[in-house]
Order: structure tokens, then sequence, then C-alpha cells
């Protein structure tokens, strides 16, 4: 009896600890480690609404109103319906009911009172300035009173800056919300986050409102996500290439042959969004001179960067905004290609003569500049060639790598910079009112230039305009303006190429949205 | 003549014959670059970026198609520029430092005592990232960091000497004649403490190379387009999987500089029998 008795509880034990092994390896089944993209790494932190930098995870934290897919076309998230009265002076929004944030608290018309007034007086004010006041309709159903008509408002509700944050949260941790913790409504919980080196999420298995651009209309597949942050290329390359991650945001050029020769690994291509650029200061010499400017502008050889450092890869940048904004379409004697005997002629004009170690000189100062520079593979060897291309035409630059968590802090002060090789990612043309706003000097400013024409065109083109039509015409012409200045120097445009584990997750085969965000990662699933 | 017989006999034994050699090429190469070097070490040839080992480029090409062994050579004059002044700088300052705690004593040998101890207690590339955090990244930044975490082990080892000797007879012989303090540490305890110092100096100027390479590999020394063999790895790990010559050749370049100074600062305190001399003191 006595031995029956043991031979029970020993069969008992074995059968709870081979469920709960069980249970265990299913639910590690179910984890998942994704690469943020190298430009995103040390984004400091996941507030939407005061946040200038944000990574990939923010779309899973957090839900917007609309999302924009590849065709340009919005998609309902939060809101349901939206319509907006001939004018454009007035937007109604239906919003999706049984939404709840993360700390249990409800979505409704109280919440977007509350969230569109929180945007006055941060760097992001500009998304929502054309909106005077919000009305609640009913719990579920908000008017939004426009000062102006802006007939970019639902491109700007697709934003990730535009995510809303549970307000109950958001009061509660002031300056840490984003920093110690995120609430949203996301498919993705926030369980903890290390600026520059990882962010872990758990799935919100409430979730039961994604947009109609997923195929999963439930909680996510993973239930474990976490976003590793590695500004190394060859590094992520070797993490992903060993099972030790499942998929990377951004992969260079250099490693697609490897990339896609690898049996278990799938590259994917989507168009770009981003853009590499150099801000040139305005304010200090010798750049506060439009010749020397001028001269920088056309030094840079973007076919000799696209060739060989991208391998042909993406496409060379002649303005400052990605082809496919009709914004682009500026007049043709206004694009900025290499043209290494217009900046000789410039800098001759302008006085400045060659010396005998190729940096040129006037009045016994040297032409010789800082270029600045963040850490990660890419834009060290990018600014290295810019270096030698512009020493090519006479201007000498020494190099300062900063870490790209601290290097916005330093373009703030706005003096010590002079070059500075940079990159965003928008598909917008109010990205020039981004950088080049007089309100915002320093940074996201970096040319620090404030000129009251180029005022003027930001004006208008940013709430002076009734209709699409309207807005893509006064931005072509404040895009002119800006690239007749020559206060950048456009270098590149990227196409987004996502790399994964085939093996470890399967993601579907077309991405929707513009880019790799919370519609597609719902769908994704361990294998 | 005299003071060279260790030096002459440390290169006759065979590890310090073999590593005087490979010093002497690294020497001659950062001395000699600009006449050396098959090319310039800044001028880009991208289409030419990567390529392998061959008989135009003996070492290859890095990411922007610029020949690596002529950057390995410039390289050499960064590595030994930097490590030199800076374990030079070390040794002077931790000489008079020791000298003066150890000969004085009292609360400045207390003051002294208590910071070598400090500093002792961190590695030293740490104190050399906290310094350069502070003053920001560059060659004179790299030598300034270098120099102050390795003062500790000259002042240390000064000390330790001055103590020791400054109660010998010959120095209370000089001392009851007349002679000032200042006559006594530099003309009779320095002179005789000198020789483990330097010694030591030698052998920490191979740790200071490590430690230039290592903070070159985070982009804090040298800035581009000036090679250092530290940063070139650095560049190389980008590149490993395509042209691994470009991380290879530089971390060749400082294992063999390394190990040639501490193989020959072995020989060189055999020769000079230092540690027999350390044990009586």
């Amino acid at each position: 009896m006595r031995f029956t008795s043991k031979t029970r509880l020993l069969a008992s034990s074995m059968l709870v600890s081979t469920s709960m092994l069980g249970l265990a390896v299913a639910a590690s089944a179910q984890e998942a480690t994704f690469v943020v993209s190298a430009q995103n790494v040390g984004t400091p932190s996941y507030n939407p609404i005061n946040g200038t930098q944000l990574n990939d995870a923010i779309t899973l934290i957090f839900d917007r109103m609309v999302i924009q897919d590849a065709d340009q076309t919005f998609h309902g998230q939060l809101a349901t319906e939206w319509e907006s009265t001939a004018d454009g002076m007035s937007w109604t929004f239906k919003l999706r009911p049984g939404v709840t944030f993360h700390d249990g608290e409800p979505f409704n018309a109280e919440t977007i009172v509350w969230w569109i007034p929180q945007f006055a007086d941060t760097e992001n004010a500009f998304m929502t300035a054309a909106i005077e006041s919000v009305e609640v309709i009913d719990d579920l159903t908000v008017r939004f009173v426009m000062k102006n008509p802006d007939p970019n408002l639902l491109s700007n509700m697709s934003s990730g800056f535009m995510s809303i944050p549970s307000p109950k949260a958001f009061d509660a941790l002031g300056d840490d919300f984003g920093v110690t913790d995120a609430v949203g409504s996301g498919p993705f919980r926030l369980e903890s986050f290390t600026v520059g080196q990882e962010t872990v999420l758990s799935a919100n298995e409430d979730y039961a409102w994604a947009s109609d651009l997923s195929e999963n209309q439930g909680a996510p597949h993973i239930k474990t996500l976490t976003f590793r942050e590695i500004s190394e290329d060859s590094t992520a390359f070797l993490e992903l290439s060993t099972g030790g991650v499942d998929l990377l945001y951004s992969v260079p050029t250099d490693f697609l042959p490897r990339l896609e020769a690898a049996a278990t690994v799938q590259v994917g291509t989507m168009p770009g969004t981003g853009l590499f650029y150099i801000p040139i200061n305005t304010t200090v010499e010798p750049f506060t001179d439009i010749k020397v400017r001028e001269a920088a502008a056309f030094a840079i050889n973007q076919k000799e960067i696209l060739d060989n450092l991208y391998g042909g890869v993406g496409s060379v940048a002649n303005t400052f905004l990605i082809d496919s904004l009709l914004a682009a379409n500026v007049d043709p004697a206004l694009r900025i290609s290499y043209d290494p005997d217009r900046s000789n002629a410039v800098l001759d004009d302008a006085g400045w003569v060659m010396g005998s170690d190729g940096v040129r000189e006037k009045d016994g100062t040297r032409l010789q500049v800082a270029l600045w520079t963040q850490n990660g593979t890419e834009f060290k060897r990018v600014t290295e060639v810019v270096q030698a291309q512009l020493k090519a035409v006479g201007i000498g630059a020494d190099i300062t790598v900063f870490d790209s968590a601290t290097i916005n802090d330093q373009y703030r002060k706005g003096t010590d910079h002079q070059l500075a090789v940079r990159s965003y990612s928008w598909a917008n043309a109010d990205i020039i009112d981004w950088f080049f706003s007089g309100q915002r000097l320093g940074y996201p400013n970096v040319s620090m230039w404030n000129d009251a024409k180029a005022e003027e065109m930001n004006l208008a083109a940013m709430s002076g305009s009734r209709t699409w039509e309207e807005r893509v015409a006064n931005f072509t012409a404040y895009h002119e303006y800006v690239l007749s200045q020559f206060v950048f120097a456009p270098i590149y445009q990227p196409v987004q190429i996502y790399a994964y584990d085939k093996e470890a997750i399967s993601v579907p085969e077309t991405i929707r949205g513009t880019r790799l965000q919370s519609q597609t990662v719902v769908d994704i699933t361990v294998n | 003549m005299a003071a060279l017989d260790p030096i002459k006999t440390a290169v006759r034994s065979p590890r310090g014959g073999l590593s005087a050699a490979v010093l002497v090429l690294v020497v001659a190469c950062a001395l000699f670059a600009p006449w050396i070097a098959p090319y310039a070490y800044d001028i880009q040839n991208l289409p030419g970026s990567n390529a392998e080992p061959s008989r135009t480029h003996w070492m290859g090409t890095d990411e922007f198609g610029r020949d690596l062994m002529s950057r390995i050579i410039y390289g050499a004059r960064t590595s030994l520029s930097v490590a030199i002044t800076a374990i030079s700088i070390s040794v002077v300052s931790g000489l008079t430092l020791g000298a003066m705690a150890g000969y004085f004593g009292g609360w400045f040998d207390r003051a002294v005592t208590a910071v070598v101890d400090l500093t002792w207690s961190f590695p030293e590339i740490l104190i050399a990232l906290i310094l350069i955090a502070i003053i920001g990244p560059g060659v004179e930044s790299v030598m300034v960091a270098i120099s102050i975490a390795y003062l500790a082990q000259f002042t240390r080892l000064t000390r330790a000497q001055i103590m020791a000797l400054k109660n010998e007879t010959y120095v209370e012989a000089t001392a009851n004649l007349g002679a000032g303090h200042f006559h006594i540490i530099f003309r009779h305890l320095l002179p005789n403490a000198l020789t483990p110092v330097i010694v030591a100096g030698m052998l920490a100027t191979g740790d200071a190379i490590i430690l230039e390479a290592t903070l070159g590999f985070f982009g804090l020394g040298a800035q581009p387009p000036t090679p250092s063999w530290g940063a070139m790895m650095s560049s190389g790990t980008a590149q490993i999987f395509i042209a691994p010559w470009i991380i290879i050749f530089p971390g060749l370049a400082i294992a063999a500089t390394v190990i040639s100074i501490n193989l020959f600062g072995d020989a060189l305190i055999e020769a000079l029998d230092i540690r027999n001399r350390l044990r009586s003191v």
C-alpha cells in the first residue's frame, strides 16, 4: 500500500512536471526577437507626444486613429469612420467601441478631448496646430473644429507621433512616461525598456481592434517580443545567421548577397521612406556665405556613394524629399547633383585659394570644418566618403563621432557643428518644416536656418492650404526655396530592406502600410 | 657605454634579438612612413574597395579602397606616438610624485598613496573612458587618458624604491654633509631607483598600445581618415564576412608589436637582474 502511494506520487509528479515542461516549451515557442533599425538605436523614450525620435516598437504599444497603407489610402484603427466638411473647417470621427488601454482605462471621446491639447508647446505641436478645439458629440464621436483647413490631417494622425497614450498613465507618470513605462492600447504591453539595449513586450491578450489591414483581428500570435538595439550591422547579421534574433528591421546592402544565399533567411524590400543628407550650419563661418554652402552641396557625389557603398540598391537624392512625394517634383535647375566644377568655381569666386595640402585658404584662414556623425557602421562609412569628397574640392573636414543617443543634445547647442551626416525616415513633405523651421533651431533644425521668406512659405505650406493640391503646390514652392539656399546637401535614398529567419517565424508576404508596423506584426507567427 | 651593456645583453638573447628586430621594423615604419608606404593612407578608391591581398595591394584594400598596408604603416605612427608619449608623461609624473611621497612621507605621502590606491582599484580602460568622456575624443585626449591611467603604478613603484633607498648609509652621509632635499632626491635617490621604473615603463608601453587600440576601436582615438590600428579593426568588424583581411592585418600588427615589447622587456629584466634587485628592496 505504501509502495503504491509512492508510485502514484512519483507518477503524478512526473505527469505534472511533463505538463509544465510542455507548457514552458509552448510558451517559449511564442517568443521572438527583432532588431530595430540601426538609425533608431538609442531612442530615448516611448513618449509619442513629446518624443522627437521613436523606434519601430512604438506602433505595437500604442494605436493610432488611422493607418496609411502603401497605396496612400487611410484605414481606420481607433477611428472607424471620418468625414470632413467641404470647407475643411470641421472633421468628425467615429471612434471604435470596446477599446481599453493596458491599464484598463476606456478609450472614448473624452480621451480625444484630453489628447489633442497635450501637443501644445511640444516639438510635435505642428501636427495638431490646425485644430482649434475638440467637441464631444457622443461617447464615441468627436468633432475637430479647425483654425484653418489641414489637408494633411489624416496623414498626421497615421504617424507614430500621434499614437494615443492612456491619459491616466500619462498624467500620473509625467516626464517618466515612455521611459519607466508606456501605456497604450496597442497589441503589445511594455514590460521593460533599457535605452540603447532592449525593449521587452508582452502580448495584449485583450486586443480585438486591429485595422482591416491585418489578417489577425485578435491578440498577436507572438506572446513575448523583444526588440534589441544593435548598432553594428555585422553583429546584427551574425545574430540573425546564428538564430540569436528572428528579424532585422534594416539590412545594409553589403550583406544582401550573403543573406539571400542563406538557406534559413528570407529578405524582403519595401519602398523607401528615408533620405540621407548633410545639414549645413548657416550661422557659423564659413557657411554664413551661401557660396561656400553651394560648393559643399555640389561636392557630394551621390552616384559614387550609391554605387559603391550601397551596391546600387536605392537611389540618389537630389532634393530634400523622397521621390514618391509630389512636392519632390521641383524645377530641375534647383536639384543638387554632383558638380565639382561648380564647387571649385564658386569657391574661387568667394576668394578661397587652394592650399598646398589640398585645403583652401582665405586671408590666412583654412577652409577646415567640423563634420559630425553618429555611431553605427552606415553613418561612419558615408561620413568618411563625404569627408574625401569635400577634400576633393578643397574643403577639409574633421570628423567627430557622437553617440546616437546624445548627438541631438549636441546639435541643440547650435554653434559647435558645421556639417553633419544625418538621415530621416518620413513620407510626408512636412518634413521640410520639421528640419528647417525657424521655430526649431539647433535640433531638429540642425542647419540653424532662420529666414523670413522661408518662414512665410512655411506658414503657407503648413497652415495656408485648403486642398491637397494647394498643399502640394505650397510645399513644392517652399522646397524649391530651401534648395536654392543650399542649407543642406542631399545624399541617398535607401529602400527598406528587412530580413527574417523563415524557420523561426512566418511573415506575411505583403507588408501592409508604409513600414513594417503593428498591422503586420500581429500577423507574424512563430513556427 | 656601460648604460648600453644590458641592452646589448638583451639583444644577444634569442627572444631579445627577435623582438628587437620586430620593434626596429615597427619604429622604422612609424618614422619613415611617407617613404615606405606604397600609397597615400587617405586616398579613397571606392570602386576598388574590399579588394583581397594581391601583388598591387599586399594586404588588400579596406572598405574605401585604401591600401591596407599603407594604412598599417602610418598606423604605427599613431599607436607608437600615443603610447610612448603617454607612458613618458606617466613615468616622469610617477617618478616625481613617488619620489616626493617616499622621501618626505607624512601627509603628502598619505594623500598621494590614497589617490594612487583609489585609481589602482579601477581598471585602466575604465579610467581612460571616464577621462575621455570628460575631455572628448581625439589623439591628445587619448594620450592624457592613458598617462593618467598608468600613473598609479609608476608612482607606487618609485615610492617603494625611494623608501628603501633613503635609509641607506650613503644617503644619510650626503644629508649630514648639508645636501638639500632636492639634491638628495634627484642626484642620489632617483638615479638608483630609475632602472626598474624604466623597465616597467617599457612593459606598460605594450599595454598602452592595446589601450590606445581599444579606445580607437570605440572611435575615441584618432579621427578619420588618420589611421590607427584599433580604429582600423573597428571598421573591419563591419566587413568581417566580406573582407576579413581588414581586421586581421591590423590585429597582427598590434599583436606582433605588443608581444615584441613584452619579450624585449623580459630580456631586459634578465639582463639587468631586476628581479633580484627588487627582492632585495
